[in-house]
C-alpha cells in the first residue's frame, strides 16, 4: 500500500514540476516581451530628447561634431539593454538591486571617461547675454559685431521666461477659480439648461481651436488686447475652461452631500462650507487641472505667435522660435540649449505632480 | 433642549409628495424614533428639522417659535449621518472642534469641551488620527462627539447604526440610549430597522408614504398596531397575516372556518404573531416544512389548512423534524383582525378555533 502510494505520488509529482517550470518560464518570457515592447515604443519619443540634451551640453560653435552623440548612444543603449535583460533574469529583490547597481556603475564609469570631458555650458550663453547672436556669429564667421545685418533683436531670455510664467500662471489661476466654482454649481444645483450645458461642455472641445484664429485676432484688436499677454491669456482660458469644468464637476460629484449638510448644521455658511469642507476634498482635481492648464499655457505657440508682436511680449516659445530662425544654421548647440532651458520647468512640474495627474481619469469618468 | 412641534407639515418636490399632513409634538428630552421603509419621508422630515430643507406648507416650531425659515447654522442642531460624514481632511480633534469654530467660544473653553465630549464617547485616545484611519464604530463615535460638542437643543440620528456589524450595533444602541438619558437632549432617530427603533426610543412614529401611520410606545406598536401596515412592519419574525372572509360570527380562511368575535364582516385579514401560535395536543393539523433553530428559540414554518404560517417556540430543544405532523392552537386574545379594505384594525375583534 505504502509503496503503491509512493509510486503514484511520483507519477503525479513529475508533471506538476514540469507544469510549474513551464509556467515560470512563460511568465519571464511574457515579462521580457512586455518590457521589450515598451522600450521599443518609447525609444522614438525619448531619443530626440536625449540627443537634444547631449547636443545642448556638448556641441561647440562652428563645429559639426556628431562623434560625442554616438559615444553617448554607445553608453545609453547597452545600459538600457542590460537593464532589460537583467530584469528578466533576476528573481529576488536583492539580485535585482545588485544587478542594476552593477550595470549603472559601469554606465556611469563609461560616461565619466567617454562623455564628461566634452561637456561644457558654453551653449547657455543666452542666459546672461542678450547679444549672443552677434557673439556666436563672430566666432563662426569672424565677422565683427554689428557687421551682419538681419540679426534679430532678442529680449533677455529672463523676460521671455517671466512672460511665459505670467501667461501660464495667470491662465492657470483663472481656470482653477472659474472651473472649481462652475464645477461645484453644475454638480450640486438644479437649474434650467443644466443638462444642455453639460453636453455642450464636451461638444465645445470637439472644435479645432485654430479655426477661430482670424475672428479672435479681430476681437482682440477691437477690445485693444492685441499684442498684450492678457489677451492671449483670456483666449487660452476660454479654450481650457470647458474641459476643466467637466473634470472638476466629476470630482465634486464624488463628494458626499452629507458632508456639506453636516457642515451647515455645524454652523458654517454655504461659502464657509465650500471653502473649508468641500474644496479640500477636491484638491487632487484642482492640482490636476492646474498642472494641465499651466503646461498648456507654457507650451502655447500658435496664439502667442499670432497675437503678440513686440519682442517685450515674447514668451519662451516665441523666443525659441526666433533663436531657431536666427542661428540654427550657425549653432545648433545653442538652439538645443534654449530647448533644454524651455523644457526644464514643465518637466519638473510634471514630475512633482504626476501622482495627482494619474487620478484625473478617476475623477473624470465619474462625470 | 427643545420641544418640537410639527404643525401640518407638507413637503413636495414638484409633483412628488415626500411628507404630508405631518402633525406631531415631541417633548423636551424625549427620544423619538421615526420608523418606516425607505422612501416613507422620514429622512426628509429629519432634514427639515436640521434646516437643510424648508417645509412647503405648515409650521415647524422649536419651543413654540416657528423656525421654518431659520437657517441650518442658526438652529443649533446636532446630526449624525449613516455615512458619519466626517471631514476626511481633518483630524478627529479638528472634526469635533469644527462646530465650535463658528460659535463665540474661547479657544481654551473649546479645547476643554472637545476633550470632555471625546471622553464621553470614548474617542479621547484617537484625537490625532484622520477619519480614514478609524474603524466604522470609531467614526460613529466621533460623529456623535461632533454632534454633541455644540450642546445641541436637538440631536438627530439618521440610521446611525446601519453601517456597523451586529455586535457593535448592540453596544452602540445601549450606549446612545444611556448617553441620551444622561444628557437629556431631545433626540430623533430615523431608522428603517424596527429593532433599533423599539430598543432605543421612548416613542415610535411609524411612517408610510409621507404620512404618520401610528405613534406610540414600542409596546403599543407591537401589541396594539392600529393598521395592517404597522402590524406587518413591526416584529421579527414578522406577524402571520392570513386573508379571509367574515360573516355571521365565522371567519373563513382558505375554506377553514374559525369562530369570530366582535363586529366583523367582509374581507378581513387575521394577524397572529409567531410566538402566539403554539403546539398542543389538539387543534389545527399542521405539517412542519422548515426548521430554523436560533438557539434561544426555534422558528418553524408549517403548512396547515389556514395556509403557510410561522411558529416561534421557546427553547432550543427542537424535537420536531421536517415532515412531522403536529397540532397547533392560538388564543382569542392574541389575534388581531384588520379590515382589508381600510387596512385598519377592527377594535375588539378576534378569532379562535371552533371547538
Amino acid at each position: 500500500m505504502e509503496v503503491m502510494f509512493g509510486a503514484l505520488q511520483d507519477q503525479i509529482q513529475k508533471p506538476w514540476d514540469r507544469l510549474a517550470a513551464r509556467a515560470r518560464w512563460m511568465r519571464r518570457a511574457k515579462l521580457a516581451a512586455m518590457y521589450g515592447f515598451l522600450i521599443a515604443v518609447s525609444a522614438p519619443v525619448l531619443l530626440p530628447y536625449f540627443w537634444m540634451v547631449t547636443v545642448a551640453f556638448s556641441s561647440k560653435t562652428g563645429t559639426v561634431d556628431t562623434l560625442i552623440l554616438w559615444r553617448a548612444m554607445a553608453i545609453l543603449l547597452p545600459f538600457v539593454f542590460g537593464c532589460w535583460i537583467w530584469s528578466t533574469i533576476g528573481t529576488t529583490a536583492r539580485q535585482m538591486f545588485f544587478g542594476f547597481a552593477a550595470i549603472t556603475a559601469v554606465a556611469v564609469a563609461a560616461f565619466v571617461i567617454l562623455v564628461l570631458p566634452d561637456l561644457h555650458l558654453g551653449n547657455f550663453i543666452f542666459i546672461g547675454e542678450r547679444n549672443f547672436g552677434d557673439i556666436v556669429r563672430e566666432t563662426r564667421t569672424g565677422s565683427k559685431k554689428g557687421e551682419v545685418s538681419g540679426g534679430i533683436d532678442f529680449p533677455s531670455v529672463w523676460l521671455a521666461f517671466a512672460n511665459s510664467l505670467y501667461l501660464a500662471g495667470g491662465q492657470t489661476i483663472i481656470v482653477a477659480v472659474i472651473a472649481s466654482l462652475a464645477g461645484y454649481y453644475l454638480s450640486r444645483f438644479e437649474f434650467a439648461g443644466r443638462a444642455a450645458m453639460l453636453r455642450s461642455l464636451l461638444v465645445l472641445h470637439a472644435f479645432p481651436v485654430l479655426t477661430l484664429i482670424v475672428p479672435l485676432f479681430l476681437i482682440l484688436n477691437f477690445v485693444g488686447l492685441l499684442d498684450q499677454l492678457l489677451g492671449v491669456m483670456l483666449v487660452l482660458v476660454g479654450f481650457e475652461l470647458p474641459f476643466a469644468i467637466f473634470i472638476m464637476k466629476g470630482f465634486f460629484d464624488a463628494v458626499p452631500w452629507e458632508i456639506e449638510m453636516s457642515a451647515l448644521t455645524d454652523g458654517a455658511s454655504r461659502r464657509q462650507t465650500f471653502v473649508r469642507v468641500v474644496l479640500p476634498q477636491v484638491t487632487n482635481g484642482l492640482i490636476a487641472i492646474s498642472v494641465f492648464s499651466f503646461i498648456r499655457g507654457w507650451e502655447e505657440y500658435i496664439f502667442v505667435f499670432t497675437f503678440l508682436i513686440d519682442n517685450v511680449n515674447w514668451t519662451m516659445s516665441l523666443y525659441m522660435f526666433f533663436v531657431r530662425d536666427d542661428i540654427l544654421g550657425i549653432d545648433f548647440g545653442l538652439v538645443s540649449a534654449v530647448g533644454v532651458f524651455y523644457l526644464a520647468p514643465s518637466l519638473v512640474l510634471y514630475l512633482v505632480a504626476q501622482k495627482y495627474l494619474a487620478q484625473m481619469t478617476i475623477g473624470g469618468v465619474k462625470g | 433642549m427643545a420641544r418640537i412641534e410639527f404643525d401640518r407639515i407638507r413637503k413636495t418636490w414638484g409633483d412628488v409628495v415626500a411628507v404630508d399632513a405631518l402633525t406631531l409634538t415631541i417633548d423636551d428630552g424625549e427620544f423619538v424614533s421615526l420608523l418606516g421603509p425607505s422612501g416613507c419621508g422620514k429622512s426628509t422630515t429629519l432634514l427639515m428639522l436640521a434646516g437643510i430643507y424648508a417645509p412647503t406648507e405648515g409650521n415647524l416650531r422649536f419651543d413654540g417659535q416657528v423656525v421654518n425659515d431659520v437657517e441650518a447654522r442658526d438652529r443649533n442642531v446636532g446630526i449624525v449621518f449613516q455615512s458619519y460624514a466626517l471631514y476626511p481632511h481633518m483630524s478627529v480633534r479638528e472634526n469635533i472642534l469644527f462646530p465650535l469654530r463658528f460659535k463665540k467660544v474661547a479657544e481654551s473653553e473649546a479645547r476643554r469641551r472637545v476633550e470632555e465630549v471625546a471622553k464621553l464617547v470614548h474617542v479621547d485616545e484617537l484625537m490625532g488620527r484622520r477619519p480614514g484611519q478609524l474603524s466604522g464604530g470609531q467614526q460613529q463615535r466621533v460623529a456623535l462627539a461632533r454632534a454633541l460638542v455644540k450642546e445641541p437643543q436637538l440631536l438627530l440620528l439618521d440610521e446611525p447604526l446601519s453601517n456597523l456589524d451586529a455586535t457593535l450595533r448592540m453596544t452602540m444602541r445601549a450606549e446612545i440610549k444611556a448617553l441620551q438619558a444622561k444628557l437629556g437632549v431631545t433626540t430623533i432617530l430615523v431608522t428603517h430597522d424596527q429593532v433599533e427603533a423599539t430598543t432605543m426610543a421612548d416613542r415610535i412614529v411609524c411612517m408610510r408614504a409621507g404620512r404618520i401611520e401610528q405613534v406610540g410606545t414600542p409596546d403599543d406598536l407591537y401589541l396594539r398596531p392600529t393598521s395592517l401596515f404597522v402590524a406587518g412592519f413591526i416584529g421579527a419574525p414578522p406577524i402571520n397575516l392570513l386573508p379571509g372572509e367574515a360573516a355571521d360570527g365565522k371567519l373563513v380562511i382558505n375554506g377553514f372556518a374559525l369562530t369570530c368575535e366582535g363586529s366583523v364582516a367582509g374581507d378581513v385579514t387575521l394577524g397572529i404573531r409567531p410566538e402566539s401560535v403554539y403546539f398542543a395536543d389538539a387543534g389545527i393539523r399542521a405539517t412542519v416544512d422548515q426548521i430554523e433553530p436560533m438557539g434561544r428559540e426555534t422558528l418553524y414554518r408549517v403548512n396547515c389548512p389556514l395556509g403557510s404560517i410561522t411558529v416561534l417556540e421557546g427553547g432550543s430543544t427542537f424535537h420536531r423534524r421536517i415532515g412531522d405532523v403536529a397540532m397547533l392552537r392560538f388564543d382569542l386574545g392574541d389575534t388581531l383582525v384588520f379590515d382589508r379594505r381600510t387596512e385598519r384594525l377592527v377594535k375588539g375583534a378576534g378569532a379562535q378555533l371552533s371547538d
